[in-house]
C-alpha cells in the first residue's frame, strides 16, 4: 500500500489509440494549490494527459488519484474537474449568464443560489456588464474570462487549463498571466496548465513537466530544468535562443547556452561574425566557428573585437551523449 | 441567360397556372367575346368528394409524421456513428450512401406484403414507417456531417459540467445543429410529400390518398379526356405549399444538399 | 471503446427499420423468385425450382426493357450533367436576387413527379396542348407527340431532365463554391482565358461533385418509375417501358408475384453491378489524378 499525499497524483498513466502510444507511463504529483505546467511540442501527450485527468478519454493503463481517491473510472461530470479549453468552448447559443448557468441548472442548484454564485463570480472577474452578451459579441480576452468564470463556478477540486491563452495576442497574454495566477493558484486545488510556450510555462507554473513523444522528460522548477536539464531535449527545448550544441570527442556533445558564451580576444574557440540581430537591450550574434555555427547573446553595447574568440565558465558546460542525448557528467 | 433558365424552370408551371384559370371551352378553342378566365376549376376541385384539401392534409400528415420519426431515429444514430471510431464506420457510410441511392420502387412488393399481413395498408401513419426508412440514410449522413462540424470541445465542456447525453443533446448539441436539422427536415418532408410507388400500392381508400396519387388518379381517369382545367387547378394547389417551402427555406435546402455532397 | 455498447443501442432502432425496409425485401425477393406465386397458384407460393429465372433469361420483354432503361438513364443523366453544369456556372456568378433565382430554379425538383408528368401530358396534348397550338400557329398540322416511340421517348427524357437538372445544378454549385477564389485569380493573373480556367481548374476540382451527381442520378434514373407510368404508361407499344414499370405490372396487373420478385431482384442486381463498376472506375480515376498520373 502506497501512502498518498494530498493533491493530484497520476500513476503510470497511459493512453493508446489505434496502436499509437499517446501517453506512456506518466507519473506526476501536483500538490494542493500548486500549478504544474505541462510543456512540450505538439503531439507530445500534454493535451492527452489533460483529457485523461478530466475523464474525457479513457486511460489504457494507470490511475488518476485525488487526495488518495481513485478517479480513473469516474465519469467526467462526477470528478468536479474544471477545464478551460483552448477554444474556450463557450456555448455560442447562450448568453454569458446562460453559459454559467447551464451546469448549475443541470445539477439542480436552486435558482436563488445559482443567481448568487453567478453574481459573485461575475464580480470577481469584472464581467457584470457583459452578462447578457453572446460569446460572439465578446472579445478574445473577454471570452477567456467567461470561460474562466465558468470553470471556477464549479468550485472544482482540480483545475485544468488547455492552452488558455494561445488565442490571445502577445501583449494581452503578458497582462493576463499575473491575474490567472492570482485567481487559480495558491488555493486548495491542484492546477495543471498545458502550454507549448516555455515563457508562459515559466511565468505561470511552480513546476514544469516537460513531455516528448508521450514520455515525461523531466519535472522540476523552471530553474531546475534550465540549469540542470536531464537530457539534450530538455536543454534545447528550454531557453531562447536555443542552446548551442558542439560536437566533441568520444561521441559527446557540449551544450553551451548563448547567454553563457563570452566574447573576447582570447578563449578556446575562434569565431567569425555572420549576422547581428539587435534586440534593444541585447544583441544576438550569429557566429561561425571551427565547431559549426553558434548563437551568442550579449549586451547591446558589447563591441566586436577584431579577432573574436569565445570563452565560457566551466560551470555552464552541459555534456550530452551524442547518440542518446542523455546527460553526462562533465 | 438568367431569363432563359427561369423560363425553362417555370414555363411549364406557369402554363399550368394559366390552364387552371381558363374555362374548359377556352382550352379547346379561343373564345371570342366573353371572358375566358374563371375560378370554376378551383371550385370544382375543392368541392369534389373528397374535397381536394383532404389530399393536402393527408400528405401533410404523412410528411410531418415521417419528418418527426426520421429525426427521432436519425439523431441518435448519427451521433453514435460520428462518435464511433472503428473499422466499420467506413462500411456504415458506404451502406448508407448505397441505401440513399436505392430506387424505392423495387421495394414496394415486399413492403406491401408486410403491410397487408400486419394490417397496415390504408393507414396514413403506417405509411410513414417505410418513408422514414427511405429517408433515414440521407438524414443520418447529413446529421452526421453536422455533428462532425461541431467543435468537440463544446461537448467536452458540457460533459465536464455533468450533462448526460440527453442533456447535452437538448441543451448544447441540437440547438447548435438547428440549421442542419431544419434542412434535413425539409428534405425529408419533400421526399415524403412526393413519394409515389409505395403510396400507390398501400393506399386504396379514396379519402386517404396522398397528393401524388390523387393527382395521378385524376389524370389516369381516362387517357383521352383528362379534365385538364380541374387537374391544373389541382396541381397549382398541390404545388403551392412546396413553392412556399422552397422559397422560404431555399438556403436551408441548398446547405443541406451542399453538406450531403461534401460529406457524402 | 468502452461505450460502444451504449452507442450501438442508439443506432439500433434506425438499424432495425433499415434492415426491415431495405434488406428484408431483397431476401424476400430471393425466396419468392424460387416460387410460383400467381393467380394460377391461388396466390400461394409454390416452389418451382429455377423456372422464374429460366423465364427471365428467355423473356424478350425484360431484356428489351433493360436496354430501354439503360438508354433512358444514360441520355437523361448526360443531359442533366451538361445542363446542370451550365446552370451552376450561371448561378455561381454574383447576381442580385441570387437566392430567389436559386429557389425558383429548384422548384421543378421539389414538385411531385406525377404532378409534372401530367402537366407535360397537357403541354403535349393533341390537339389542345400549347405545343400543338404553337405548331398550328406556324401553319403546321398538330402532332401526336405521345403516339410515336421516338417523340415519346424524347419527351420522357426531356421531362426527366427538366425535373432533376436543378438538383444536379445545386450539387455542382456547391462544388463551385468550394473552390477558393484565389485559385482562379492566380490563373487569371497568368493570363488564362475563361475556357482555359474552366478546363484546367474548375472541371478537375469539380470531379468529386460530378461523380456524386452522376452516381446518384444514374441510380435514380435506372429505377425510373413514376414519370414513365404517368407520362407514357410505358407506351406506345412498350417502347418506353422501364424495368421498374415492368416489375410493377407483373405484380399489380398480372398478379404474378413470383415473377415480379424475380424481375425486381434482377433489376437490383443489374443496377448494383452497374453502379459498383461505375464507382470503382470513378475512384480509380480520382486516385490516378491525386497520385499524379499523366495529366
Amino acid at each position: 500500500m502506497t501512502i498518498t499525499a494530498p493533491g493530484l497524483e497520476l500513476r503510470q498513466l497511459s493512453r493508446e489509440l489505434e496502436g499509437r502510444r499517446l501517453l506512456d507511463g506518466l507519473d506526476l504529483q501536483v500538490a494542493p494549490g500548486e500549478c504544474v505546467a505541462l510543456l512540450g511540442p505538439s503531439g507530445c501527450g500534454k493535451s492527452t494527459t489533460l483529457r485523461l485527468v478530466a475523464g474525457l478519454d479513457p486511460a489504457s493503463e494507470g490511475n488518476v488519484l485525488l487526495d488518495g481517491e481513485d478517479l480513473t473510472l469516474r465519469e467526467p461530470g462526477e470528478r468536479q474537474v474544471a477545464m478551460v479549453f483552448q477554444s474556450y468552448a463557450l456555448y455560442p447559443h447562450l448568453s454569458v449568464q446562460g453559459n454559467l448557468e447551464l451546469g448549475l441548472k443541470v445539477r439542480g442548484v436552486p435558482a436563488a443560489e445559482r443567481r448568487q454564485r453567478i453574481d459573485a463570480i461575475l464580480d470577481l472577474l469584472q464581467l457584470g456588464s457583459l452578462r447578457h452578451r453572446r460569446p460572439a459579441q465578446l472579445s478574445g480576452g473577454q471570452r477567456q474570462r467567461v470561460a474562466l468564470a465558468r470553470a471556477l463556478l464549479r468550485q472544482p477540486r482540480i483545475v485544468l487549463l488547455d492552452e488558455p491563452m494561445s488565442n490571445l495576442d502577445a501583449q494581452l497574454r503578458e497582462e493576463l498571466r499575473p491575474e490567472l495566477r492570482r485567481l487559480l493558484c495558491g488555493g486548495e486545488q491542484p492546477v495543471i496548465y498545458v502550454t507549448h510556450d516555455q515563457q508562459e510555462a515559466t511565468g505561470m507554473a511552480d513546476r514544469i513537466a516537460l513531455l516528448e513523444g508521450g514520455r515525461l522528460q523531466q519535472v522540476g522548477t523552471p530553474r531546475e530544468l534550465y540549469e540542470n536539464p536531464a537530457n539534450r531535449f530538455v536543454a534545447s527545448f528550454l531557453g531562447r535562443p536555443a542552446i548551442n550544441l558542439l560536437p566533441m570527442a568520444h561521441r559527446r556533445q557540449l551544450g553551451l547556452r548563448p547567454e553563457h558564451l563570452i566574447l573576447g580576444e582570447e578563449g578556446p574557440l575562434a569565431a567569425r561574425l555572420l549576422r547581428r540581430e539587435w534586440w534593444g537591450h541585447q544583441q544576438l550574434l550569429w557566429l561561425e566557428s571551427d565547431q559549426g555555427p553558434l548563437r551568442l547573446l550579449t549586451s547591446a553595447a558589447a563591441a566586436m573585437p577584431p579577432q573574436p574568440r569565445l570563452s565560457w565558465q566551466r560551470r555552464h558546460e552541459l555534456w550530452f551523449d551524442a547518440d542518446s542525448g542523455a546527460r553526462l557528467a562533465p | 441567360m438568367r431569363l432563359l433558365v427561369l423560363l425553362w424552370s417555370l414555363g411549364p408551371l406557369l402554363w399550368q397556372l394559366r390552364t387552371s384559370l381558363l374555362r374548359p371551352e377556352a382550352l379547346v378553342a379561343p373564345m371570342a367575346g366573353s371572358n375566358p378566365w374563371t375560378l370554376a376549376n378551383y371550385q370544382l376541385v375543392l368541392s369534389g368528394d373528397p374535397p381536394f384539401w383532404r389530399y393536402l392534409t393527408n400528405s401533410g400528415l404523412v410528411g410531418l409524421a415521417t419528418t418527426l420519426l426520421t429525426l427521432l431515429l436519425a439523431v441518435p444514430c448519427a451521433y453514435a456513428l460520428q462518435h464511433h471510431r472503428g473499422a466499420w464506420r467506413w462500411g456504415a457510410s458506404v451502406a448508407l450512401v448505397a441505401a440513399a441511392m436505392f430506387p424505392t420502387v423495387l421495394l414496394f412488393l415486399a413492403l406491401l406484403e408486410i403491410a397487408r399481413s400486419l394490417g397496415l395498408a390504408n393507414s396514413l401513419l403506417a405509411l410513414s414507417l417505410p418513408y422514414t426508412a427511405l429517408s433515414l440514410p440521407l438524414a443520418v449522413l447529413l446529421l452526421r456531417a453536422g455533428f462532425a462540424d461541431l467543435p468537440g470541445e463544446l461537448e467536452d465542456a458540457a460533459r465536464l459540467e455533468g450533462l448526460g447525453l440527453g442533456q447535452r443533446l437538448r441543451h448544447v448539441l441540437l440547438p447548435l445543429l438547428a440549421p442542419t436539422l431544419a434542412s434535413t427536415a425539409i428534405l425529408v418532408f419533400l421526399a415524403s410529400w412526393n413519394e409515389y410507388a409505395i403510396a400507390l400500392t398501400w393506399i386504396s381508400r379514396n379519402d386517404l390518398l396522398t397528393l401524388p396519387i390523387a393527382i395521378a388518379r385524376i389524370g389516369g381517369s381516362s387517357v383521352f379526356t383528362i379534365p385538364y382545367g380541374a387537374f391544373a387547378a389541382a396541381t397549382v394547389l398541390g404545388s403551392l405549399p412546396l413553392l412556399l417551402l422552397v422559397l422560404l427555406a431555399q438556403r436551408a435546402i441548398v446547405s443541406g444538399l451542399t453538406q450531403g455532397a461534401i460529406k457524402g | 471503446m468502452k461505450l460502444s455498447g451504449a452507442k450501438a443501442l442508439l443506432m439500433l432502432p434506425a438499424l432495425l427499420l433499415l434492415v426491415a425496409v431495405f434488406l428484408y425485401p431483397l431476401l424476400r425477393y430471393g425466396w419468392l423468385s424460387g416460387h410460383a406465386s400467381s393467380v394460377l397458384t391461388g396466390l400461394r407460393p409454390v416452389p418451382n425450382g429455377g423456372a422464374n429465372w429460366q423465364r427471365l433469361i428467355e423473356d424478350v420483354r425484360f431484356w428489351k426493357d433493360a436496354g430501354q432503361t439503360l438508354r433512358f438513364a444514360f441520355c437523361s443523366v448526360a443531359l442533366e450533367l451538361a445542363g446542370g453544369l451550365g446552370v451552376a456556372l450561371l448561378l455561381h456568378q454574383p447576381l442580385r436576387g441570387r437566392g430567389t433565382l436559386r429557389a425558383l430554379t429548384l422548384l421543378p425538383w421539389a414538385l411531385p413527379t406525377t404532378v409534372m408528368a401530367l402537366g407535360w401530358r397537357w403541354i403535349l396534348n393533341d390537339p389542345h396542348g400549347p405545343l400543338n397550338a404553337a405548331l398550328r400557329s406556324l401553319g403546321a398540322p398538330s402532332y401526336g407527340f405521345l403516339t410515336t416511340p421516338a417523340t415519346t421517348w424524347f419527351f420522357a427524357v426531356l421531362a426527366d431532365v427538366w425535373k432533376t437538372m436543378p438538383f444536379v445544378a445545386l450539387l455542382l454549385l456547391a462544388g463551385l463554391q468550394s473552390i477558393p477564389a484565389d485559385l482562379e485569380e492566380t490563373l487569371r493573373l497568368e493570363g488564362a482565358s475563361r475556357i482555359q480556367i474552366l478546363r484546367r481548374l474548375t472541371l478537375p476540382l469539380l470531379v468529386p461533385y460530378l461523380s456524386l451527381a452522376l452516381l446518384f442520378r444514374l441510380a435514380q434514373a435506372l429505377g425510373v418509375f413514376d414519370l414513365i407510368q404517368v407520362l407514357t404508361g410505358g407506351g406506345p407499344g412498350g417502347s418506353t417501358e422501364s424495368l421498374s414499370l415492368y416489375a410493377y405490372l407483373n405484380a399489380m396487373r398480372f398478379l404474378d408475384f413470383g415473377y415480379a420478385a424475380t424481375v425486381m431482384l434482377a433489376t437490383f442486381l443489374l443496377l448494383a453491378v452497374l453502379l459498383g463498376v461505375g464507382w470503382l472506375l470513378l475512384r480509380r480515376a480520382r486516385i490516378a489524378r491525386t497520385t499524379g498520373g499523366p495529366a
